[in-house]
């Protein structure tokens, strides 16, 4: 008999302890019902305890993060206006100095504790999360494939050119989680029923090797979006692009967008690459040329290859657009620079049309990288 | 035992330190030593625990274990107590400060196997202490461990720079400074005796 | 191991961090990896600070290429490229752009690639990757290309 009573007897304490456990996480983890505050307009109500990311989330409201939440990206960072504690061990690898006197933390090591208030960058709070399904995938070149995805739920999507979406990657292979990558859309607006991606394949790349080696036509994704300040500023100024491999890109929906609203710019269109085998779309820009007279398409190539036997401008990109803004495009007229590519090539860019007189403040580029 | 409480708490710091006399407790104490500021963290939180779980334990050991005569059972009940009592401080610590929960890291659910603590529970069990000589016991082993590691983290911080042969750099000077630690704290072992 | 090496240990599995991680198939443990490259580069008579000062200037060097090879110091064909966003260290102290330098020695052909975050890893972790990881720096095929 003993030897049944005594193991209840331990089971009997543990049991009450587990449950004294139990009410003392019900009291000190209960939070209670948050206000959060963003941009000073928008309001809501949530349960506290759980932190900013995945709470603004819940709400409908997709701050950007390429891995979950996890903390290890440093890309979900928001401006806390409230005070939230101190910075902790998590976020020091990924805020700046700077950043921390403007009060930004990582908004998935923050957890809402009690009412706070926070600024979001405005378009965020019209981001919504789409179903779709892939439609086509295209090899554009050796290195990138073109996605077209047909959105399911929402039907349509309202986007301004330029913008990106945050497309998530399933677990596959030794990867055992969701990722997400930001990827520029290169449909137009108008087309509102499907966007269209380009994917260059990063040797290692999460996503990348997922889209080139993996996707399937006909397979359900996610993303949320869209996301972005590059856009087209609306003035008469003429429109110097520059784009690189799939940097093309924003400027492809720019561009179109462009030419179906009948703007009257004048726009010249800067395509850098290697090679031969490393240029697309050249078609479909020279017959863009070819029916609009505002458009210059300038597709220059650093190291053709001999069989290439390429007529085109050969050069370095920047060289190139030296050359151009020199002696080809009217002096005199205001320009405004619209970059896409490596944070290298951009650097270069600017500078090129710093030197050629045009100021930093009309140099536009997405900076999402 | 007729030794009294607070000669008890004075004893159970210097002359008998439960780290450096008796070395329980090692493990997290060579780790969390590298730095100052979560060594204090620490600290506070195993004084926390060995206080509570020894008066709590003694509650336990009085009026249940020994009445229902399950005295060989009290290893499993004392763990039982200290793991839970280590996770209410670890909710606790969570919702006040969760700079020091993320710093303390893995340490914090580690007290509960920490032997000091059992340790002290033992001893105080063995010694057949009153409740009141167990809450001054538990609190000053508490605090003499506290002394330990912050002293140790000091010592660390100054000789990092210090020019160590390669292999003794780091882990094998530290054992090398507990040791000295403990043979300057014997020193004390004339005055007074806890026992 | 170290808390902090375990936990930059899980952070170097394949699709954590980078799809295929930075420990190859290496058996061994982060310490014991550190450790043994350390004694390598010792024997070689390389200096884990030295060599990360040269991968910075031969880095600063070739981005100036925009993606094409540029001969640097007379003594290397360095081609730099680069992919959007960025990509955190293991050991969570920092986060750094994608930028690959390709680096040969003219003379006797001996290549090797690294990243900014290799360099990081190098300089203050001592940490060359495990191997069969892509971005393994072997020490012996560093002191070739160094030569």
């Amino acid at each position: 008999m003993r030897v049944l009573v005594e193991p209840l007897i331990v089971s009997l304490i543990s049991f009450l302890l587990a449950l004294i456990i139990v009410i003392v996480d019900a009291v000190v983890n209960n939070y209670g019902e948050v206000k959060i505050t963003i941009n000073k307009k928008k309001t809501m109500t949530v349960k506290g305890g759980v932190p900013l990311l995945f709470t603004l989330a819940s709400q409908g409201v997709f701050i950007p993060s390429a891995c979950g939440g996890r903390g290890s990206c440093g890309v979900c960072k928001v401006k806390v206006l409230s005070d939230v504690g101190p910075y902790l061990p998590t976020e020091f690898a990924y805020i700046s100095k700077e950043q921390m006197k403007e009060n930004v933390r990582l908004s998935c090591q923050v957890k809402v504790k009690k009412d706070i208030e926070i600024e979001i960058p405005e378009e965020l709070l019209y981001a919504k999360k789409f179903q779709a399904v892939v439609e086509k995938i295209n090899n554009v070149t050796y290195d990138i494939k073109e996605l077209t995805l047909k959105l399911i739920e929402p039907k349509t999507i309202d986007f301004r050119a330029g913008q990106y979406v945050q497309l998530s990657i399933p677990p596959y292979g030794k990867i055992n989680e969701v990722t997400q990558r930001a990827y520029s859309i290169s449909s137009p607006p108008s087309e509102n029923e499907h966007i269209q991606l380009l994917i260059r394949l990063v040797p290692g790349g999460a996503a990348t090797t997922y889209v080139h080696n993996y996707m399937k036509e006909g397979e359900k994704v996610q993303f949320t979006g869209p996301f972005g300040e590059f856009y087209v500023r609306e003035t008469n100024a003429v429109m110097i692009c520059v784009a690189g491999g799939s940097g093309m890109a924003p400027l492809r929906s720019l561009i179109i967008d462009l030419y179906q609203k009948n703007v009257e710019r004048e726009i010249w269109y800067f395509f850098g690459a290697r090679a031969m085998k490393d240029l697309f779309y050249v078609d479909f820009f020279m017959e863009l040329e070819k029916k609009w007279k505002n458009f210059h398409f300038i597709p220059a190539l650093s190291s053709p290859d001999p069989q290439d036997e390429w007529n085109g401008e050969i050069g370095l990109i920047t060289d190139v657009l030296d050359k151009y803004l020199k002696s080809k495009i009217d002096l005199s007229k205001p320009k405004e620079g619209y970059l896409c590519g490596s944070p290298g090539m951009i650097n270069a860019c600017v500078q090129v049309m710093k030197n050629n007189g045009i100021a930093e403040e009309k140099i536009y580029f997405d900076k999402f990288a | 035992m007729k030794i009294d409480p607070i000669t008890l708490l004075f004893a159970s710091i210097f002359t008998s330190n439960i780290l450096l006399a008796n070395f329980l407790g090692m493990c997290s104490y060579i780790s969390i030593s590298k730095d100052l500021k979560s060594s204090n963290g620490l600290g506070m939180a195993v004084t926390f625990v060995m206080t509570v779980t020894t008066v709590v334990n003694w509650f336990v050991y009085h009026y249940v274990i020994v009445p229902l005569k399950i005295e060989y059972l009290r290893y499993i009940i004392f763990i039982v107590v200290i793991a839970a009592v280590v996770q209410i401080l670890e909710m606790v610590i969570d919702r006040i400060s969760p700079s020091l929960y993320i710093t303390l890291g893995i340490f914090l659910p580690l007290i509960t196997v920490n032997c000091a603590i059992l340790g002290v529970t033992l001893f105080m069990q063995l010694r057949d202490y009153s409740v009141v000589q167990s809450l001054f016991y538990g609190l000053g082993s508490g605090l003499g461990w506290w002394l330990a590691i912050v002293l140790l983290a000091a010592i660390r911080k100054k000789i990092d720079n210090a020019p160590a042969p390669a292999g003794l750099k780091g882990t094998g000077l530290t054992f090398i400074t507990i040791g000295i630690m403990a043979m300057a704290f014997i020193g004390f072992s004339g005055m007074i005796r806890v026992q | 191991m170290s808390p902090e090496f375990i936990e930059a240990q899980k952070n170097m599995k394949p699709g954590v961090i980078s799809s295929v991680g930075f420990l190859g198939d290496d058996e061994r443990d982060l310490a014991q990896i550190i450790q043994e490259d350390e004694l390598l580069m010792s024997q070689l008579q390389l200096d884990f600070d030295e060599v990360a000062r040269w991968m910075e200037r031969i880095m600063d060097e070739a981005v100036k290429g925009l993606g094409e090879p540029m001969i640097v110091e007379g003594k290397w064909e360095v081609q730099i490229y680069e992919a959007r966003g960025f990509i955190p260290c293991p050991f969570k102290d920092g986060i750094f752009r994608k930028r690959v330098a390709l680096v040969r020695n003219l003379q006797n052909n001996a290549k090797i690639s690294f990243s900014d975050l290799s360099i990081h890893l190098l300089k203050k972790h001592h940490f060359l990757q495990g191997r069969g990881s892509p971005f393994r720096i072997e020490p012996e095929q560093l002191k070739k290309l160094l030569d």
